[in-house]
């Protein structure tokens, strides 16, 4: 079953003329013959949230390296903050901020030094905010790094990420391994700090509660490729899932905007990026077919189902 | 109030059928300020984009009232407004219902009956 890959032309933001702070044109990353992001195009409006989702291997992580300018491009361009990513120095890097899944704070300090650490690397550094946010995560300065438990750590990560108030936030599944208390108080740091500030964000997440909770439009990765990059309001509304009996010598009908489309003896499914009325009643009437109806569906059953339409 | 990622509804619709419901059942009265859209977004734990555009269309239909630097207010007879809203969005759920019947080839009468059957369960429910 061949599958759409599908971007909407509207303005992947709530406020319409609002200018881009990050435009991908045909990024592609590959190591030797592996391709690990293939031909990747998108754009993000400022203040807007993009949420990244995708299995481990699916490119997320070495997109958002190569956004930081971390990571060298095989192919294609890309440019942040209205700068290539390639001439990106200190003072476009001052504007940007970055969480990893795994935090790369030095363990012998307290937390108080790898504050005055941060500070001094960081122009921008916004003593007030960090103070706020430390209060927040109800992080004790003078503990040690090493002392702290993995969510603990995470928040420390996202404070001195968000003290120097970036314009634009990389989130690499930064509440990965995280119990679903440290977790919720992570997102609420962000909301906290992105409702405060027209903060552009990307999140890349394996919870895709969490990401259709925050996120203004969704990526969906597969293999370095992108399946999909729909408003989320649109995702659950448009893509549904119908079912029918056919009972016929041909192939079954076909319908518009397929996802996938699998059968269990009889019984027939077919996912449908752009579902309308129209389609149950043109099914109703073609020979063979009954029993139609239309059932609604998770983001993590569309997911899967434009992960499985692949194959 | 609560978002539910289960539904296929927009989370922005639901917040706006969600504020619709509360100001119809009298949790905010009309003059009374609402929730910012930042401290809305951090109860239920959406971007605040979502709040902005649920806040946006309250305005457009009447139900709030947007005051410079002082945030948004329950509009004066917005409780009649409100439950006006809320009848539709009903009605709309039972427009697609009855869509999905009509094109598994139900008759008006089986739609009908089909429909007092689900009340009656419902109201089983309910005293149970």
């Amino acid at each position: 079953m061949s599958t759409v890959t599908q971007t909407e032309t509207i303005a992947m933001s709530p406020k319409p003329m609002v200018p881009i702070d990050v435009e991908i044109n045909g990024l592609t990353k590959a190591y030797g013959d592996t391709i690990v992001v293939d031909n990747l195009s998108l754009s993000i409006a400022k203040g807007s949230f993009l949420g990244l989702i995708g299995a481990n291997g699916a490119g997320k992580s070495t997109t958002l390296k190569m956004l930081a300018g971390m990571l060298e491009t095989t192919r294609g361009s890309a440019s942040v903050l209205g700068t290539p990513i390639e001439q990106l120095g200190p003072k476009e890097l001052a504007r940007i901020g970055y969480v990893p899944d795994s935090h790369q704070i030095y363990r012998w300090m307290t937390i108080h030094e790898a504050v005055w650490f941060c500070r001094r690397l960081n122009p921008n550094w916004n003593d007030n905010q960090c103070a706020e946010l430390l209060k927040l995560f109800r992080l004790d300065e003078k503990k040690k790094v090493k002392s702290l438990s993995k969510g603990m750590l995470a928040k420390l990560g996202l404070a001195l990420a968000l003290s120097h108030e970036p314009d634009l936030l990389f989130l690499d599944e930064p509440m990965s391994g995280l119990d679903p208390i440290a977790s919720e108080e992570f997102l609420d740091g962000v909301l906290k700090t992105v409702s405060q500030r027209d903060c552009t964000v990307i999140l890349s997440s394996h919870s895709i509660d969490d990401v259709q909770r925050m996120s203004d439009s969704i990526c969906l990765l597969h293999e370095g490729k992108m399946l999909a990059h729909r408003q989320t309001e649109n995702i659950l509304h448009d893509t549904k899932c119908i079912r029918f009996v056919y009972d016929g010598n041909a192939e079954p009908p076909t319908l518009p905007s397929t996802i996938r489309s699998r059968n269990d003896e009889r019984e027939w499914l077919i996912t449908v990026e752009k579902f309308s009325p129209l389609m149950l009643e043109k099914l109703a009437s073609s020979p063979g077919v009954s029993c139609v109806s239309v059932e609604d569906m998770t983001l993590e059953e569309v997911y899967k189902d434009y992960v499985r339409g692949q194959s | 109030m609560k978002v539910n990622l289960k539904s296929s509804k927009p989370i922005f619709q639901q917040i706006v059928e969600g504020m619709q419901s509360a100001i119809a059942g009298g949790v905010y009265k009309a003059g009374e300020r609402v929730p910012s859209t930042r401290d809305l977004a951090i109860k239920l734990k959406v971007n605040p984009n979502t709040v902005q555009k649920a806040y946006e269309e309250l305005v457009r239909s009447g139900v709030l009232v947007s005051m410079r630097n002082r945030g948004k207010f329950v509009a004066k007879r917005a409780e009649h407004s409100a439950t006006k809203q809320s009848e539709l969005a009903i009605a709309e759920a039972f427009r697609n219902g009855v869509d999905i019947a009509r094109a598994s080839g139900l008759t008006n009468k089986k739609i009908k009956e089909l429909l007092d059957r689900v009340i009656k369960a419902s109201e089983g429910k309910a005293i149970a």
